[in-house]
């Protein structure tokens, strides 16, 4: 019995920051059609520049803040320079690769000036687990679930109650017809990159007290992440949050009970074989075209 | 005709080829050759590992400080000439080709990576290249399965000599006598493994449990619950400084608080970021630069420190164990290139198996032996054990956790 509450003590708080990373992925397909495979290393930024910024003397709560406000402003000049230009035409697939390229040279980057190593983000929530019985978590794990579910309500809240999330939702429809309405597409679509951008950051900064903070900390989660919104179905916020939870839980669950070598290699089947199931996702619905 | 003007061309070719072949044939042999006063290098300087390379270049640079200082040898200067390999293994013998036919260089030494220094092993007996490691313990880089090495030595651990070491001192601190190997998944993690079952054999004790983890696991609460109710209380660990502290981060969650006795993966790192979960946590190694140090080991790193200041206390050591590695074996290349009394790399290599010399390390009487097994500098008796206690990496005699179980 403790073993399985700890297999989803643990399961949520991993199963939250893929949620959290998916969500930024849903915001951006929601705008463009397209997204930013340099989101491991947004989320990364969130990390380490607040550990940066944290030597150079600042508190952990504005040196946060400066974290997340440098990745948006990382997430919109990525918008703006290595995925609208390649992302002009119907099916265009170049932002794959720009985006990709960008990622690969921002993490290089972040090792040579940073270093290689893991550096710890000191928190007064980390000192001390929650334990029931003989299993735990610490308080900053369990800040992971609560912000995903805060940032899901927040994000169906601005799409539905305001006039910038409407635009947003009229550019997700129908790129052409909110331009003929007077809907800047295109600034709705930095905007939406800027958004992802300090979410990743926002996931980041919150799971480095446990992990630390590392330039590599973004590549798996931020694959994971991705793989989950695409299951869920990207354009579905709660799904997504769903399906990483629930992602993180089934893969504690197969460390547990099946094998800690393979768990990705089974996690990973799994995910193909929803996909062949449902092929718009768990929480995706068939898009009707009317011609 | 035709066969006419083909004998003709013929001849021509061959008188052309004359003078080369003659100069071919008077030219020495490669390592005949007068070699460079200079010490050739593939480390990783850059990328996910540039602080292993850093760890060794600092040493290397103050040993060539003060030997140069004292006169060099044989009456020249001896040069570092260092290259870039990130960790690959092919850019690792790019640059021993460089180091062995264009820089002519007497010695390579070599970095961090096992299947890099294993990857060099048919360039450098193709080029008569001795080259000396000062970290990379794979077995494998100094015991060839030819049983012919003849260029590669070591001055650094030997992975099949660090599992006794860990599983005695297991053996001496284990209360229940339940005993677990946790290993990364790599090649390293994963060679290790029949070492430590081997070592567990020999001293007829079970291995309780074996558990894996990926690089970049950050919670390893399912291995350990498993160990808990196993009833396992010491952890042969091997593991680098992330992940181990991943581990003593889920072990708190857990409330678990087994013995680990690591491999030396670990690293000063590990104490900054586990914080007081370090605490009491063994790892194997050959040199800490915390602590009371003797007074030349003092000196070595007061100079280190002198001559690159982002190391601001022995903290900033990335590897400990690999620095005073590096220190030891710059001058024990020194000191066979002063016997062999010339340039030449088979004399030098011939002189490495004479060298006696009393190094920070340990004392090397001789250096090396003229088996492969003993191309090994450092024996598993200068193998020592090290605690972390109060964020530092202490010889375990400086801490409370000295004394064993019974």
């Amino acid at each position: 019995m403790e073993a399985i509450v700890q297999y989803l003590l643990s399961g949520l708080s991993a199963g939250s920051v893929y949620g959290l990373i998916a969500l930024g992925f849903y915001v951006m397909w929601s705008a463009a059609k397209a997204v930013n495979f340099t989101y491991g290393e947004m989320f990364m930024l969130g990390g380490v520049l607040t550990v940066v910024l944290m030597e150079f003397g600042l508190p952990l709560p504005v040196a946060a803040l400066a974290a997340i406000a440098a990745a948006a402003l990382a997430g919109a000049v990525i918008e703006r320079a290595f995925v609208r230009p390649f992302n002009r035409e119907a099916n265009a697939i170049g932002w794959m690769l720009t985006t990709i390229a960008v990622g690969i040279m921002i993490e290089s980057s972040t090792t040579a000036t940073y270093g290689p190593l893991g550096r710890p983000l000191p928190t007064p929530l980390v000192e001390q687990p929650l334990r029931i019985g003989g299993s735990g978590i610490y308080p900053q794990e369990l800040l992971l679930p609560v912000a995903a579910v805060a940032v899901t309500a927040a994000l169906e809240f601005f799409y539905r109650r305001t006039v910038l999330g409407r635009a947003m939702r009229a550019v997700s429809f129908n790129r052409v017809a909110a331009g003929l309405v007077g809907i800047d597409a295109d600034r709705i679509t930095l905007l939406a990159f800027a958004i992802a951008g300090g979410l990743g950051a926002f996931a980041g900064f919150l799971i480095a007290p446990v992990i630390q903070a590392s330039s590599t900390m973004g590549v798996i989660v931020g694959l994971k992440g991705f793989m989950v919104a695409i299951i869920a179905g990207i354009a579905n916020a709660r799904g997504v949050v769903v399906v990483g939870i629930l992602y993180g839980v089934v893969e504690k669950l197969i460390e547990g009970y099946l094998s800690t070598a393979a768990r990705d290699a089974i996690g990973f089947t799994l995910m193909i074989l929803l996909l062949l199931l449902f092929p718009q996702g768990l929480f995706g619905r068939p898009e009707v075209r009317k011609v | 005709m035709q066969h006419r003007r083909f004998v003709a061309g013929g001849r021509r070719l061959l008188l052309g080829l004359l003078p080369a072949a003659t100069l071919l044939a008077i030219a020495p042999p490669v390592s005949a050759q007068r070699a460079q006063p200079c010490i050739g290098a593939s480390w990783e300087l850059t990328g996910p590992l540039a602080h292993t390379g850093f760890s060794i270049r600092i040493a290397v640079e103050t040993a060539l400080e003060e030997i140069n200082a004292a006169g060099g040898v044989l009456g020249q200067p001896l040069r570092l000439v260092a290259y870039d390999d990130a960790g690959e293994p092919a850019r690792a013998v790019d640059n021993a080709r460089r180091i062995g036919e264009r820089d002519n260089c007497i010695v390579m030494m070599g970095g961090f990576r096992t299947p890099n220094a294993i990857a060099l092993r048919d360039p450098l007996a193709e080029m008569e290249l001795p080259w000396v490691g000062v970290i990379s313990a794979g077995t494998a880089v100094i015991e060839h399965p030819n049983n012919a090495n003849k260029w590669m030595f070591r001055v650094s651990m030997k992975d099949r000599w660090v599992a006794p070491f860990l599983v005695e001192h297991a053996k001496a601190r284990t209360k229940s006598g339940k005993i677990a190997l946790v290993y990364e998944g790599t090649a390293w993690g994963q060679g290790a493994v029949p070492d430590v079952e081997r070592a567990m054999a020999a001293i007829n004790m079970p291995l309780v449990a074996k558990e894996t983890f990926n690089i970049g696991d950050q919670d390893m609460s399912a291995q350990l619950i498993r160990l808990r109710d196993a009833g396992v209380d010491t952890i042969i660990l091997y593991a680098v400084d992330r992940e181990a502290t991943n581990l003593v981060r889920s072990m708190d969650r857990l409330g678990y608080r087994p013995t680990i006795i690591a491999a030396w993966g670990v690293g000063v790192q590990f104490a900054r970021t586990a914080g007081p979960l370090a605490e009491g946590v063994l790892v194997a190694g050959t040199f800490s630069w915390m602590g009371d140090l003797p007074p030349r080991a003092a000196g070595v790193l007061q100079r280190m420190m002198q001559k690159f200041p982002q190391i601001t206390s022995p903290a900033d050591i990335p590897l400990p164990s690999g620095t005073a590695n590096a220190y030891d074996a710059t001058y024990i290349i020194a000191e066979a290139i002063k016997l062999a009394g010339r340039f030449d790399r088979d004399a030098f290599r011939q002189a490495l198996y004479r060298v006696n010399y009393d190094g920070i390390v340990a004392s090397y009487r001789p250096a090396f032996e003229p088996r492969q097994e003993r191309h090994d500098a450092i024996l598993p008796q200068h193998y020592k054990l090290f605690a972390f206690h109060n964020g530092a990496m202490l010889p375990v005699e400086q801490t409370p956790f000295r004394q064993a179980a019974r």
